[in-house]
């Protein structure tokens, strides 16, 4: 974990560089300024995924794998990296890797070829067709451009009989389309990739990624207006999350938050946007004002036009699955909500499951509080941790000393927290949460700890270390300080990191359940799969049973797993669970596993009703949530049971 | 070489299915009726459209027409596509199931019924592939 400067600028062979790049889980941390470091000048300046972070490290991949062979266009790839180092202090943050090393060898690789190893690309009718439509540079053919989109909307294992076209607005999305249905040719948008990062490389492989055809890349979309006097912005399909977020933060407004790096239009499009803000600020269809979108002619439409048909509705039914967008969303105006002076965090801590979720939909019914989730102990743990080390040290003190397993996280104003406070014996303020994130690394050598044990006598260690005279000591012996994080990083990252953890958002709980930059860490050198959906609350029992459901498949294939985080919905009328397993996604056999695990998690879903599955979730988010939540699902007969097996099986097939 | 949607593609196409596929065992007696509307054909960019009857597993009609309705009989279901689409269908890179659940073919009519058609269909898409080689690039 420790290397100083002369370290990281040494050489990496290219087979470290390789290792290096295959623990890169496509996050798109490194596509904007999250953590003011700047962002890499040459993916801004050129677009393309090759010329970004991750692409290069996907290109190192697929040359060491012999899928593709050095072009011309590699010799620009690796020119354009200046080394400014901004990927590496942006992925070190998420994965703890280190980009930039995989740029030097890859440039290295490159000047020690033979002009006669680049092969040439020759333009076809279909590239000057696309570039006649979105300029010269911003159409190719490219194979080694191609293949840094590989992992998150290209399978792994396809020909690169691919084009990659970035256009810069609506009209030009419109005349791609027509263009590839003239000829024939498939395509699909890619926005974020964050979507496809975690599924595409494991499961639905088939279904969710493009088998050859057109790739429009609509990261050049990239208008962004914030209209105060309406509490809206108008969002480009190129607009991230945290983007928008940052300009709307100016005017003190906020939106409805996915996770930092993905896309708002896409995001909106694929599942309405997830996120522990919902129960107040709405879903799906609650989302925007009017979209802009283009069909599969190439028509635009916006929402707001009179003679369109009703765009909210959507058929109800287990059969209603779409694997990719019906539209193209270009442009959205979207809602954004205030942000009150007196906001506050309020945490619950609960051993138990069951308690949490009670006081999670209790909350939920009566509309207290902005943001609203049970968060798992696995989730704090992954959050909060600067590396993965420390977070599965701060997992096992959680779960082995304090039984911290669940907390009940609540965004709120100055009433609310007031009425939560009064609703529990005790709780975690912000305050306490500053301290265990500047904390993290301290507390997880707590393990083994004779204070942790004293602790674990207790009858009841959460209210002994969070109600009682034990907090005191816990705060002193974390010793937390941006200093104490930031040595746990490499050395040459150091000084960045403590100014980083200095800043007051890197530690308020308000601003990062916004901004959401930390649940990529999730991420970090490995894959993750969150099956799930949203399941009505009239049934404690059968919603708690729901859950158990998906730990036992965790147990019978021996997968890591955890239940990640359940959100209210509709005035808590639904709640949204997401349910993790986390893997190596370069290890096929345990790949397989969980692809078993999603199918039979989905399927035994279906069979015990209430519940709309995250699959039935897919590319819904434009339509009313109460066409897609309503009429609440029924369990599925065994005749349905039956072709939900034969429809999967022709998206899956010998995966299934 | 039989040319998709040509006159002796569906001549060939109903002696095939007729001749070689079982009503019961390979079209399950399956009554239904479906209109495939092919959109963007080569080398005009024109549409065309075959209607298809069967009546308890047995071949009733199958009939091309250009345009994308067909008026003299009304199909129980329709299914729309790019002739990319019917070409991959057809070619065995792409399964009915698959083509609809990426919406490169838009079924009119309830999804749950029409994806239930799916697997008596696939008789149908096997007899076609089997005789269908020659497309339009």
């Amino acid at each position: 974990m420790t290397s100083d400067k002369a370290l990281t600028l040494e050489k990496t062979s290219f087979k470290d560089a390789v290792q290096i790049a295959k623990k890169g889980s496509h996050c798109g941390m490194c596509r904007f300024d999250f953590l003011g470091s700047g962002v890499c000048p040459a993916g801004r300046k050129k677009g393309f995924l090759a010329y970004w972070p991750q692409g290069r490290m996907e290109i190192v991949k697929q040359l060491y794998s012999g899928r593709v062979k050095p072009t011309e266009k590699l010799e620009d790839i690796v020119e354009s990296c200046n080394f400014c180092g901004c990927c590496d202090k942006q992925c070190n943050f998420t994965t703890q890797l280190r980009p930039e090393k995989v740029a030097r060898t890859l440039k290295e690789y490159v000047k020690n070829l033979d002009q006669s190893e680049f092969q040439q690309v020759l333009e076809d009718d279909i590239v000057r067709g696309l570039r006649e439509i979105v300029g010269e540079e911003w159409a190719t053919n490219d194979p080694v451009i191609i293949s840094s989109y590989t992992f998150t909307i290209l399978p792994q294992d396809s020909e690169l009989n691919y084009y990659i076209v970035m256009p810069e607005n609506t009209e030009q999305v419109s005349k791609i389309i027509q263009f590839a249905n003239k000829n024939n040719i498939p395509y699909l948008p890619r926005s974020g990739g964050t979507a496809f990062s975690a599924a595409a490389p494991t499961i639905l492989v088939k279904g969710l990624s493009l088998e050859r055809g057109i790739v429009i890349d609509l990261y050049r979309l990239k208008k962004l207006e914030i209209h105060p006097e309406s509490c809206t912005a108008t969002v480009g399909a190129g607009i991230t999350m945290f983007e928008l977020q940052k300009e709307a933060l100016k005017h003190k407004l906020r939106a409805l938050a996915a996770e930092a790096g993905a896309h708002v239009c896409s995001n909106i499009v694929t599942t309405g946007i997830i996120s522990t803000w919902g129960n107040r600020y709405g879903a799906f269809a609650d989302n925007f004002i009017d979209l802009t979108t283009v069909d599969d002619q190439g028509v635009i439409k916006k929402h707001s036009d009179l003679e369109v048909n009703n765009p909210y509705s959507t058929e109800p039914g287990f059969t209603n699955l779409s694997l990719t967008p019906h539209n193209i969303v270009t442009e959205a105006i979207v809602k954004l909500h205030p942000i009150f002076d007196d906001e506050e965090v309020v945490l619950v801590p609960f051993d138990n499951l069951r308690d949490a979720y009670r006081l999670l939909i209790k909350l939920g019914k009566r509309e207290i509080g902005l943001s609203l989730a049970v968060l798992s102990r696995k989730y704090l743990a992954e959050f909060l941790s600067p590396t993965l080390k420390i977070s599965k040290d701060f997992d096992y003190v959680c779960k082995n000393y304090i039984k911290l397993n669940y907390v009940v996280s609540v965004i709120c104003n100055q009433y609310d927290k007031k009425i939560v406070e009064d609703m529990v014996d005790y709780t975690i303020d912000q305050s306490l949460m500053k301290s265990l994130i500047l904390g993290a690394p301290r507390f997880s050598t707590l393990k083994d700890s004779e204070f942790m044990k004293i602790l674990s006598q207790e009858e009841d260690p959460l209210r002994a270390i969070f109600a009682g005279p034990m907090r005191a000591h816990l705060e002193k012996a974390l010793d937390p300080s941006p200093e104490n994080v930031a040595k746990v990083f490499d050395k040459d990252l150091q000084d960045f990191f403590k100014k980083v953890y200095s800043k007051p958002e890197m530690t308020d709980i308000v601003w990062l359940h916004a901004f959401r930059i930390l649940p990529t860490r999730m991420m970090r050198q490995q894959m993750f799969m969150g099956p799930g959906g949203a399941m009505w609350t009239g049934d404690e029992k059968h919603y708690l049973k729901w859950i158990q459901m998906f730990s036992d498949l965790g147990d019978k294939l021996n997968v890591e797993h955890s239940l990640g985080f359940i959100t209210p919905l509709d005035n808590g009328k639904f709640a949204y669970m997401e349910y993790d397993y986390y893997y190596n996604h370069n290890d096929p056999e345990v790949c397989d596993r969980i692809s078993k695990i999603v199918i039979d998690s989905m399927e035994q879903s279906l069979v015990m009703g209430k519940v709309l599955t995250i699959l039935n979730y897919l590319f819904k988010g434009i339509y009313r949530k109460e066409h897609v939540l309503y009429p609440i699902a029924e369990g599925i007969s065994k005749e349905e049971q039956e072709l939900f097996k034969e429809l999967l099986g022709t998206v899956l097939g010998e995966e299934l | 070489m039989v040319k998709f949607l040509s006159e002796e593609w569906i001549e060939i196409g109903k002696n095939y299915i007729v001749d070689k596929l079982d009503p019961i065992k390979d079209l399950k007696s399956i009554t239904t009726s479906l209109l495939g509307v092919v959109e963007h054909i080569p080398p005009d960019d024109i549409t065309m459209n075959f209607y298809l009857e069967l009546e308890d597993g047995k071949l009733k009609d199958l009939i091309v027409n250009t345009g994308d309705t067909f008026e003299e009989k009304k199909a129980a279901y329709e299914i729309r596509g790019n002739y990319g689409t019917y070409k991959s269908i057809l070619m065995g890179e792409m399964s009915l199931g698959i083509a609809v659940l990426k919406n490169r073919l838009k079924v009119k009519g309830s999804k749950l019924q029409a994806l239930k058609l799916i697997k008596p269909l696939d008789g149908v898409i096997v007899a076609l592939k089997e005789i269908t080689d020659e497309f339009l690039d």
